[in-house]
């Protein structure tokens, strides 16, 4: 600690191009928002998206208040189903919430200045002090901010986005960063096809040198929450029947064998709680369900496609054991060939459940493999080689069990002649947060500097400054 | 109670020097060694344990380095690379300028202002680097840039977006959605809307390029660019979207080939990677052959060799001739025998080859089937030829009994004129240097040698026929010479000529009549077997030329 700084000689500059401006990267989502400082490996905060609206229309935010079972407490999502924000209102809120419980809430000043180690004579200066504090009520004061947004988001969002940044939170810079970008850079790559699979939407697109290629962004809605509604499928088609009960509805359980009847006794509410209360807990359950037994055929060939030995995987699987899964109401039994099930619709349109709410069935262009093709094949021949080396997969529900491998295969498959190599962090928490570390490092390097909309470019050409910058 | 004490009360002499002397001598090294418990220090015994104890220093250091705690600032500084001065601030090490003892107010401030007045631009600064877009005003398009395919207002926006983009043509080509502008003072041609074109890759590329180019020359003449400002200017020119347009096709194809495919083109480019290499090789080995085939035919006897086992000793003859060349060249023409070894793993290896090479009705199970079949060959198993095939390969299914053994075709083809008596072959030889012809075929194809074959069955029935017209002409000569002297002696004695002896004449006439006949439909038969091979047009018209002579020949 006590050694001598380095001189300006010796400072490996080459290897480590950061210089941190303390900025802040919120990398908002359908279902949380990451929030954190710029040069560190994940999120400070991480917030659910979803929020709460009480009886006296109070809101409430963060994981530690929307999960009480409270009469009246209504659960709402600001963003659109295709991850662009819709209520701007509350998603402000809730952003500035995710900031300033865990990032600038407390701001360090100067000890000499800040007037806690004064002595109480001059007290009036003191005053005067938290007066200056009271004027300048705006969290980010002192923070660039580097947002993230969707590579569809329309241009009337990114200009409120701006103005949310410049106009309520005082930034003195700003910039807005596609995910899928920030993805790749967080894998370290610059050019790299991305596939992100998110909660409400599943998205793969080319990014050359940083940027992305409108033409090959696809988007379907197969993804987290659709999974989710494969489950309940799943559930309701299961003998005997699977009843989803959230774990807030429990008040005791007694063990009981596979495949019986659930003996629990259930809470009585008064009041009971709302049906979005309801949904956000069976969330919740059906979540545990997807990490813990859904898995993902990985191939060779698809589920339902015969093996040489004449059989199909389906009969493989069969053979294969199954996994235990137990609901809070202690109602437990084995999952064998339906976990695989329902995770064949994201890459065999033809092998989804259907789904009772949604008239639609799924289309063959919305599974992953016929986006990635869709996405090659609009882009430039000579770059789609370098494009298949550098697949990055990101996003939460590409942690399903078994997605990469079958990933692998498929691509094998469609593109025999070239190289294939998929690039999936290890580490879960890099997967989720892939984008938001993209931006940790975006916003931490030296270069980066020249890139950020000031406050100053900001109040000379107004919101539509973020359609000429950024990209 | 020291050993003193006791000297006192025994009333000895006191004062023994040494040994306290001793004790200290001892004490002297334990001391060094303090931090070691001391039941560890005994085990050493005598030797002093050679453990360092470490010397913990926490304050010691502290308090030995006078320093204060390293002074860090929020240090605000801006980027020369920004055009508005945006501010922002990284914690620096406070190195210069030895602070400010705390609790001085008003110098502290002093110095921030002094650093803010002097503010440390950013040292990523100068990674700032543009690419320079060709700029032209309106008098320079009009000038030099003119085209009917593009308008002054599109190639801004082209422009526009090599900047933007810094030259990275896969985005700008994404990204390029150009909208004509709105007509809205030129009212003529405001009713007609044009549909903004769609743009190649290589349509854009070719327009920047060409502007560049010409703004290069604009601003800077040929004859005083540097060296690597004029091959950019080439390059530039040079640029030629068709054959980009081509490649890139072709790029596609090659995206899109299958893994088999890709393996067998590069199997068939090793294969002819590997042909071309043997070539030079290939062409003299068969100009060797060649040499060797017009050689003199070997006088010795090769009957010997008839038999499989003079032939195998033949071969192992030549085979120690080959050794001792230190060349193997000599195994592949003998490769057509079925010898045991070598020449028949070779002859596997063309089978192979070329089942590799047929690319239709050949699934892969059976390819495999046939290269085993190679080895154990079983009569479903062996790969049945097509008729165009066996001609080419000059398969034959002889339907007359062969000798035991293997046939070559020049001996079947020499096998007629090795029969016959040393004279015949000496007038057959003859006929044929004639003809033109070598005693022995260059090459003995299948068609030649059924061709050279009729040749030298005609050649000897010709001479047959030339001998029989010899031994009659004699014959009627001698007649003639015998009835000349009867009607001599006969005129003679009566002084009349006899009708017999014209009989016997026309009798003869009738003969010869027939000998011609015969020979005539010889001809008929031959000839049209031949003419029906345009291929061996030489050996035709030879044969042609033949027959000719040898009627010009029964004429005489």
């Amino acid at each position: 600690m006590a050694s001598q700084p380095l001189s300006s000689s010796v400072q490996p500059t080459d290897v480590y191009g950061g210089d941190e401006v303390s900025a802040i990267i919120l990398d908002p989502g359908y279902s949380s928002v990451r929030a954190g400082f710029a040069g560190e490996d994940t999120p400070k905060s991480f917030l659910n998206s979803y929020y709460g609206v009480g009886a006296d229309k109070k809101l409430v935010f963060g994981d530690d208040a929307i999960h009480n079972p409270l009469a009246g407490l209504e659960i709402r999502n600001p963003m659109a189903k295709d991850g662009t924000t819709e209520d701007w209102d509350t998603a402000t809120q809730l952003w500035e919430y995710a900031i300033t419980s865990r990032l600038t809430s407390f701001k360090q000043a100067d000890p000499r200045t800040n007037g806690l180690n004064d002595d109480l004579k001059d007290e009036k200066d003191v005053d005067a002090e938290m007066e200056g504090v009271q004027e300048g009520e705006k969290p980010l004061e002192e923070h660039p901010l580097l947002m993230t947004e969707t590579a569809w988001n329309s241009t009337k969002n990114r200009e409120k986005s701006i103005e949310i940044a410049m106009e309520s939170w005082g930034c003195p810079a700003f910039w807005l960063a596609r995910n899928s970008v920030l993805a790749a850079f967080g894998a370290g790559k610059a050019t790299a096809l991305v596939i992100d699979m998110g909660a409400s939407t599943a998205s793969v697109m080319c990014v050359h040198d940083g940027l992305i290629l409108k033409k090959s962004v696809q988007k379907s809605p197969l993804a987290g929450n659709w999974l989710s509604s494969q489950i309940r499928s799943l559930f309701s088609a299961a003998d005997p029947k699977v009843d989803l009960v959230p774990h807030y509805m429990i008040a005791s359980k007694t063990p009981v064998d596979a495949g019986a009847p659930a003996q629990a006794v259930y809470r009585k509410f008064d009041n009971p709680p709302t049906p979005s209360f309801r949904a956000l807990e069976e969330e919740r359950v059906l979540t545990e369900f997807k990490e813990s037994v859904v898995q993902v055929w990985a191939g060779p060939g698809r589920l339902n496609s015969p093996t040489q030995a004449g059989s199909t995987n389906l009969d493989f699987v069969r053979s294969q054991p199954g996994r235990v899964f137990e609901f809070p109401d202690g109602a437990n039994r084995m999952w064998g060939v339906e976990r695989f099930t329902a995770s064949e619709g994201l890459f065999d349109a033809s092998a989804a459940l259907p789904i009772p709410s949604e008239e639609t069935p799924v289309q063959k262009s919305q599974t992953i493999p016929e986006m990635i093709k869709a996405s090659i094949s609009a882009v430039d021949v000579d770059l789609r080689a370098a494009l298949l080396q550098n697949i990055v997969v990101t996003g939460g529900s590409s942690l399903l069990n078994g997605f990469n491998d079958r990933l692998n295969n498929e691509l094998i498959t469609m593109y025999p002649g070239a190289r294939i190599k998929i690039h999936a962090a290890g580490l879960t928490a890099e997967r989720r947060f892939g984008s938001w570390i993209g931006g940790s490092i975006l916003g931490s390097l030296g270069t980066f500097h020249q890139m950020w909309i000031s406050r100053k470019e900001y109040e000379e050409f107004g919101v539509s400054i973020i359609e000429k910058r950024c990209k | 109670m020291t050993s003193n004490d006791v000297r006192d009360m025994l009333d000895l002499p006191g004062n023994v020097g040494p040994r306290p002397a001793k004790k200290q001598k001892i004490a002297a090294p334990k001391s060094t060694l303090k931090g070691l418990a001391r039941e560890v220090q005994s085990l050493g015994g005598d030797n002093p344990i050679a453990i360092v104890p470490e010397v913990t220093a926490f304050k010691k250091r502290r308090f030995a380095s006078r320093k204060p705690a390293a002074k860090w600032e929020f240090k605000p500084f801006k980027n020369s690379a920004r055009k508005d001065d945006l501010i922002l601030r990284h914690w620096r090490r406070k190195t210069e300028a030895p602070p400010a003892p705390a609790g001085q107010d008003g110098k502290t401030e002093q110095a921030n202002a002094q650093a803010e007045a002097e503010m440390d631009d950013s040292t990523f600064a100068k990674f700032n680097v543009r690419v320079k877009v060709p700029t032209y005003d309106d008098e320079q398009y009009k000038l030099y840039l003119q085209s009917e395919d593009w308008s002054k207002d599109e190639t801004d926006y082209l422009m526009g977006l090599a900047q933007d983009f810094d030259l990275r043509w896969p985005v700008i080509w994404d990204r390029y959605e150009y909208q004509p502008p709105m007509p809205d003072m030129e009212g003529v041609e405001g009713a007609i809307m044009t549909v903004p074109k769609t743009r190649s890759l290589e349509d854009l590329k070719a327009r920047y390029y060409k502007v560049a180019a010409a703004m290069m020359i604009v601003h800077k003449p040929q004859d005083k660019m540097i060296s690597s400002e004029f091959a950019m200017y080439e390059t530039m020119l040079s640029f030629n979207p068709a054959q980009e347009t081509a490649r890139k096709k072709f790029a596609e194809n090659a995206f899109h080939r299958t893994r088999d495919e890709a393996k067998e083109e590069e199997s068939l480019l090793l294969e002819l990677k590997r042909i071309l290499a043997r070539s030079d090789k290939l062409n003299e080995e068969r100009r060797e052959l060649y040499a060797r085939l017009e050689a003199p035919p070997s006088t010795g006897n090769i009957g010997i060799y008839s038999s499989s086992q003079g032939l195998q000793s033949l071969l192992q003859q030549l085979m120690t001739v080959d050794k001792s060349k230190k060349r193997r060249s000599l195994m592949a023409p003998e490769g057509a025998s079925p010898a045991p070894g070598g020449s028949n793993l070779l002859q596997q290896g063309n089978l192979d080859r070329r089942d590799s090479s047929v690319r239709e009705s050949m699934s892969v199970a059976s390819a495999s089937n046939g290269k085993r079949g190679g080895t154990a060959p079983g009569p479903t198993e062996r790969r049945q030829l097509t008729e165009e095939e066996e001609r080419t390969y000059g398969v034959s299914h002889p339907t007359d009994r062969l000798t035991s053994g293997p046939l070559f075709r020049y001996e079947k083809l020499s096998k007629p004129v090795t029969t016959k008596s040393t004279a015949q072959q000496m007038k057959i030889t003859n006929t044929l240097n004639e003809l033109g012809l070598p005693p022995r075929l260059i090459m003995p194809t299948a068609d030649t040698g059924v061709v050279y074959e009729s040749l030298i069955e005609s050649i000897i029935r010709m001479l047959q026929y030339r001998a029989l017209s010899d031994k009659l002409s004699g014959e009627i000569a001698i007649a003639k010479a015998q009835k000349a002297e009867k009607e001599k002696r006969e005129r003679a004695a009566r002084g009349e000529p006899e009708p017999g002896a014209g009989d016997a004449a026309a009798q003869e006439e009738d003969h010869d009549d027939e000998v011609k006949v015969e020979d005539g439909e010889r001809q008929k038969s031959v000839a049209p077997s031949v003419k029906s091979d345009n291929a061996h047009k030489r050996s035709a018209s030879v044969l042609s030329s033949v027959s000719d002579k040898s009627t010009k020949r029964q004429k005489k």
